[in-house]
């Protein structure tokens, strides 16, 4: 790449968040020859995007995507990537910020070659959050096939159990350093983008529509993992009570969102992402029937509504005007009824089915936790870009509801937002 | 539904629904989860989705025909799981506000019972009958001689007996026509959007189901169904027995007087009294909580002068009988005369209100759950 052109003396850039906003921010501002630090607070990269089955419209893999910005950060020696990082604190001005960061342990250091010898020693098993707590791994884990860094982690909660021990003997190459300790570091940056992304809505809250209370429930999120080659039923999608194949799906659009009781704004990928997953079940499950219940779909633009048609051309597929307000369980059966008033004909409709999906929304993670930094917030937790007062920018989820491909072109504009305070001084 | 249809939006209608507390219609986006939540709407044609949209769109002639705004008891469950605040409920409400004045007659009496200007010519209209009858009558007596307290001292009973009466009478008259016109209009709308089978309306079915659904209205079932109302539930009932209790005991008290010449007051003792104190004490009781209730907006139901209206009459109605009583057990001749006038004042207006204020449920509600069993509406 570019290497003759080199940045300013000292004026480098602070990206937090190493979701798809994140990564591409980050590329975007070093492939110019800027200086980046690219912070991640869990021990991979890929954020959100790396939970999914597919993205819309394509239906390709997410891994098409993350790769080659994998491979792009490999080739740059201007992106530090920090994983296991969290921000402290934040002081300073446009141009010139003091970030304090704190470096969790990995207790895995570079010598690591995943070759799975600890995992295999160790006994102990931790919820495994990458699959929504769906399933259950080793203390010792990579924490999915195509995780980069392309490294162990050892879960704190095994930390001082013999079986950290055994998966330190284990290792042949020296890679597992049980005394490793949370470090904290200062970073001297000209301008910091907040890529933070965002935290399925919590679907207990909405208490109309079960979920936590009949395991035939899931999110959108959890349908994700379920279809996914590297999910918890490696990609067959089965009902959570008895692992049957589902004949009947329904999808509830709108759970907990566009509803000033829960979050009152339009998440904006829900609908594409109900009418994605319904090509999940129909490709594994041709037979099996899908309701979908919305109050409107929302799917812009000529590829997604051309995405749209074809689903709706699909005779297995139901489209029902009315949100779900009730549900119900069979206790014999564990089949979900759902509740709805179609109103186009004015006919509520009591629909049985094998299981239901909530197209749950997607909430700021600085709706629940507000960053060390001087930023404004809108009441629902996203982050409000002050342009005037420059410095500080918010990419992606961490700024307004969006898909990946529009964060990815929000993420590029605040890569030169950034750019444009480093330079202006 | 899907018939080609032109809207002729009524803007007065959607402002006049605002006015009574429907002020939040327009908010309304028609995920219909209203209707799914609500706990007694039926499953063919249920509401209040489509009464919202209806009411968005100005449909009046298609609202004050809807029978269903009163199958809901306004316990609040829409309004409370409404996604956008759009308050299905104080629409509702509203909608039936609009109704009853729709079919008022004379209309301009819902005018002026809705509208809180005209409270001091509604209250003139008995005084001024009262004063005047009285007068020429010389049955109004302004210094009853001294002895012990008893009203006919003051007010004959020839008075109160002709003037209520005669009252009754009138608004029997105008419920009547206004509930035949109702009746008619809700049988060809509820035929028009398929929720009956039934083609000619028969009055004697009609009264069959009358009687079937009585005992649903006296034990409240409809009301208490409604999971929100928990709050209200007692309180409405309180009222509704007191005065069920209180229209025993005035009925008692005319035969007595006019089959048996035995004067009031009674005793003490006297097992009617008892049932006089009883109602009375539940009628303040009962007024006063629902009172409590809406000024401390626990539910977020909306109150409108429409309500408070209502509240207010039949506070007052409670309040000034039993002021009367207790200033007549105490001794004190002026005031009981003063609290007896005042008391005989609310009882007129809040009887004069029947047909076409809130009260005017009993009445509405009542024939609206009757065509519905009748229909055969589940």
């Amino acid at each position: 790449m570019a290497n003759e052109k080199t940045a300013p003396q000292g004026q480098s850039l602070l990206v937090v968040g190493g979701g798809i906003s994140g990564l591409t921010t980050a590329i975007e501002a070093a492939e110019v020859g800027y200086e980046v630090f690219l912070v991640e607070k869990n021990p991979y990269l890929g954020g959100r995007v790396s939970q999914l089955n597919q993205y819309f419209p394509k239906l390709c893999p997410p891994t098409c995507g993350l790769e080659i910005n994998y491979r792009r950060i490999k080739d740059n020696p201007r992106i530090k990537v920090l994983t296991l990082a969290e921000v402290e604190k934040v002081e300073g001005s446009p141009g010139a910020y003091d970030a304090t960061v704190r470096l969790n342990p990995r207790y895995v250091n570079e010598n690591c070659t995943c070759c799975g010898d600890c995992e295999a020693v160790c006994e102990m098993e931790v919820s495994n959050e990458f699959n929504l707590g769906m399933d259950r791994i080793k203390g010792a884990y990579l924490p999915f096939g195509m995780a980069f860094p392309s490294r162990y982690v050892i879960s704190p909660q095994i930390i001082g159990t013999q079986d950290a021990e055994k998966c330190k003997e284990a290792c042949k190459y020296d890679a597992i350093d049980l005394e490793m300790e949370t470090k904290t570091i200062n970073l001297q940056v000209g301008a910091i983008v907040w890529a933070t992304g965002w935290e399925p809505y919590d679907a207990r809250k909405i208490d109309n529509l079960g979920f936590g209370l009949y395991p035939n429930i899931v999110t959108n999120m959890m349908m994700e993992r379920l279809a996914a080659p590297n999910g918890p039923s490696k990609g067959q999608i089965l009902r959570p009570s008895d692992d049957k194949a589902p004949e009947s799906i329904a999808f509830v659009q709108c759970a907990g969102s566009r509803d000033e009781n829960y979050l009152p704004y339009c998440s904006y990928i829900c609908c594409m992402a109900s009418l994605k997953q319904a090509t999940y079940i129909r490709e594994r499950y041709p037979d099996a029937k899908i309701f979908i219940f919305y109050i409107d779909l929302r799917a812009p633009g000529y590829r997604y509504e051309k995405f749209y048609k074809n689903i709706k051309a699909d005779e297995n597929v139901f489209f029902i005007k009315g949100k779900v307000a009730e549900v119900n369980e069979d206790p014999e059966t564990k089949n979900i009824t759902v509740v709805a008033e179609n109103a186009v004909t004015g006919e509520k409709i009591y629909q049985t089915v094998d299981m239901a999906v909530l197209a749950t929304g997607m909430q700021p993670c600085t709706a629940t936790a507000k960053l060390p930094a001087d930023l404004q917030y809108t009441e629902d937790g996203f982050i409000i870009n002050d342009f005037a007062k420059g410095g500080m920018f918010a990419a992606g989820v961490a700024n307004k509801p969006a898909d990946v491909v529009s964060s990815n072109q929000n993420a590029t504009g605040m890569a030169l937002k950034a750019i444009q305070t480093l330079v202006r001084r | 539904m899907t018939d080609t249809y032109l809207v002729e939006p009524d803007v007065e209608f959607i402002k006049d629904v605002k006015a009574l507390g429907g002020g939040d219609v327009k908010k309304c986006f028609q995920c219909a989860t209203c209707a799914v939540v609500c706990p007694i709407s039926p499953d063919t044609k249920p509401f209040p989705r489509k009464e919202m949209i209806a009411a968005s769109w100005g449909l009046k002639d298609r609202l004050v025909k809807d029978s269903d705004i009163w199958l809901c008891h306004q316990c609040g469950d829409c309004s409370d799981k409404c996604p956008r605040g759009a308050k299905p409920g104080d629409v509702l409400s509203a909608l039936r506000s609009y109704a009853v004045a729709a079919y008022a007659k004379p209309k301009f009496l819902a005018d002026w019972v809705n509208d809180p200007k005209k409270l001091p010519i509604l209250f003139a209209i008995p005084v001024v009958i009262f004063l005047v009858i009285g007068l020429l009558t010389g049955q109004l007596n302004f210094s009853p001689e001294p002895g012990a307290i008893v009203q006919a001292k003051f007010f004959s009973v020839i008075l109160v007996q002709i003037i209520f009466p005669l009252l009754a009478l009138l608004l029997t008259v105008s419920l009547v026509l206004s509930l035949k016109d109702y009746l008619n209009d809700i049988h060809a709308d509820a035929v028009l959007y398929g929720r009956t089978k039934k083609k000619e309306l028969d009055y004697k079915e009609l009264g069959q189901a009358l009687v079937r659904v009585l005992p649903i209205i006296l034990k409240q079932d409809k009301f208490s169904e409604c999971s929100e109302n928990s709050d209200r539930d007692t309180p409405h009932l309180m009222v509704l027995y007191s005065f069920i209790g209180l229209a025993i005991v005035t009925g008692i008290f005319f035969v007595v007087l006019d089959v048996f010449r035995i004067p009031g007051p009674y005793s003490q003792l006297n097992p009617v009294k008892w049932l006089a104190n009883v109602s009375g004490v539940t009628l303040l009781i009962g007024s006063g909580l629902m009172i409590k209730n809406r000024l401390s907006k626990k539910d977020d139901q909306v109150s409108m002068y429409k309500d408070w209206y209502l509240l207010g009459l039949v506070f007052g109605v409670g309040l000034t009988g039993m002021l009367t009583e207790m200033t007549r057990l105490a001794g004190t001749a002026c005031p009981t005369y003063f609290f007896y006038f005042l008391h005989l004042m609310f009882v007129f207006v809040l009887f004069m209100s029947l047909p076409y204020s809130k009260l005017a449920h009993i009445a509405y509600r009542t024939v609206v759950m009757a065509y519905n069993e009748y229909s055969g509406r589940k």
